[in-house]
């Protein structure tokens, strides 16, 4: 039933590779735009939690793969009337879409944390930056672990969005062979498959990096 | 009169719709231990914090060593890092070990070499005879246990004053003891220390002078004797009262 696969393998590879890049680059990336909106929420002033909210509320309002439309055709070309990159429109789009999903969670872990040990550190002489640096993240970023690995999961099956604007990742590939070879249901079972094994142990990496990391008695 | 170490000058603590201080003077001098108690909600807590500049009083001044703390120009970290404070609920970070609990503050605020502020944590910690302890970390340990190790994080930062908040009313009767015997030999080295507490017994013990506190405003201030034999104030007596007779403390 299978036997066709082999030969397509080759281009199932290839795809799995550019979902990798499209799910590995924007999670790396929207950790980074998570923290600064999640730091920025909790310890700026009320504008800065309004901006904030303003640009979550968009990224969690519509659907992944508008987005990925609209920030690579209608923004670039319509708007500003230049070509951009299909990838990189991609990694950009569901970097900001993580990162605000992201933004949640860690805000969350640092909301567990803040308050009473922001004042151990700060009657220690500590000033703000350096109880945020040394006492509050190394727990809030320990137990936003579990919360982090749903947004890996969620994030690496968000990566097919991209087909929408013409990225050959795992999605797209399958579509391609199936019309290919008019065997969808080898080759959708085959994907999904594919899918799977990456999720699977990917998160169970994760559990037991957090399984190493967490804290003993504490968990938030 | 000795070097005074604490000062709090005319302090009002005005919130929404309490008034936690109204008008508190207070001084601690140099070696001196001094017991803070009063019913619950009497503003122990919120005048320690203004101590600490924890949080900042509405109205009057706070001073350590002759500097005011209340000023805009001062250097807040750099005075809060000359005060001790141990919290009723303890509050040790949870992710570091005993050690890296008590040497937190002597790398990242004194910046101290990570060997010196070994050394000088494990010092800390033989005062409060937790150096068998320093593996553990705070949810391994009993809660008597972590508030030793909350009095060596302050301790080893060589304060000037220690300030206590009810330092033993969250652990449970058996582990009160421990962490009082670890203050009184602190008492005994004379260190200063300003202490909010319902142990009479300790206070009988180790108190220079006791304040009673209600409703914000300092109502009675003498020696033990004083208190325990012959209260002035009817308030402060009925509260002494009823320390007793709800067994808190056997006076
Ligand atoms: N952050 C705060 N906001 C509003 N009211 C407060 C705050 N902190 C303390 N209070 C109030 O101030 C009063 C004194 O509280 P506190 O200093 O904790 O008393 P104590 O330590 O003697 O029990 C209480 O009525 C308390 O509710
Ligand atoms: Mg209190």
């Amino acid at each position: 039933m299978y036997e066709f696969i082999p030969k397509y393998l080759p281009f199932f590879l290839k795809g799995l590779q550019h979902s990798f890049i499209l799910a590995l680059v924007p999670l790396a990336l929207g950790f980074l735009v998570g923290l600064l909106a999640a730091l920025a929420d909790v310890y700026r002033g009320r504008t800065a939690s309004t901006l904030i909210s303003i640009y979550v509320e968009f990224f969690r309002g519509s659907p992944l793969i508008v987005q990925a439309i609209l920030f690579y055709w209608f923004i670039p070309q319509d708007l500003l009337g230049m070509r951009i990159d299909r990838l990189m429109a991609a990694l950009l789009v569901f970097t900001l879409n993580s990162g605000a999903y992201q933004k949640g969670y860690i805000k969350g872990a640092i909301e567990a944390v803040h308050e009473d040990q922001m004042t151990a550190a700060r009657a220690l002489g500590m000033s703000k930056l350096k109880a945020i640096r040394h006492v509050v993240l190394p727990q809030a970023l320990r137990i936003v672990i579990p919360g982090w690995t749903n947004e890996y999961a969620s994030m690496s099956k968000s990566t097919s969005a991209a087909l929408a604007i013409g990225i050959p990742e795992l999605a797209n590939i399958s579509m391609s062979v199936a019309s290919w070879t008019f065997r969808s249901f080898e080759t959708y079972t085959f994907t999904a498959l594919l899918y799977f094994i990456w999720i699977f142990f990917s998160v169970k990496v994760l559990e037991m990096v957090y399984e190493r990391v967490k804290i003993p008695g504490f968990e938030a | 009169m000795p070097d005074v170490v604490a000062e709090a000058e005319n302090v009002w603590m005005e919130y929404k719709d309490i008034i936690a201080l109204r008008d508190v003077s207070l001084q601690v001098g140099e070696g001196k231990i001094k017991v803070l108690f009063g019913p619950s909600g009497s503003g122990k807590s919120t005048l320690l914090r203004c101590l600490a500049m924890l949080t900042k009083p509405t109205r009057g001044k706070v001073f350590l060593r002759g500097e005011e703390l209340t000023s805009p120009e001062a250097d807040i970290d750099k005075a809060r890092a000359k005060i001790g404070f141990v919290f009723q609920n303890i509050l040790l970070f949870h992710h570091l070990r005993a050690l890296g609990n008590v040497t937190l503050g002597l790398r990242r605020v004194l910046g101290l070499p990570k060997q010196e502020a070994r050394e000088k944590a494990m010092k800390a910690l033989r005062e409060v005879r937790m150096e068998r302890w320093v593996d553990h970390y705070p949810a391994e340990l009993s809660g008597g246990q972590q508030q030793r190790v909350g009095i060596a994080r302050a301790l080893a930062m060589e304060p000037e004053i220690i300030l206590f908040d009810e330092p033993t009313s969250s652990l449970d009767p058996e582990l009160k003891g421990e962490v009082l015997d670890a203050m009184k030999d602190l008492a005994k080295k004379g260190r200063t220390m300003l202490i909010a507490t319902h142990e009479m017994h300790f206070a009988r013990e180790a108190a220079d002078e006791m304040i009673f506190q209600d409703e914000g405003r300092i109502i009675e201030r003498g020696t033990p004797k004083h208190f325990f034999t012959n209260p002035s104030t009817d308030r402060a007596r009925r509260f002494l009262a009823r320390l007793v007779r709800e067994g808190q403390s056997n006076v």
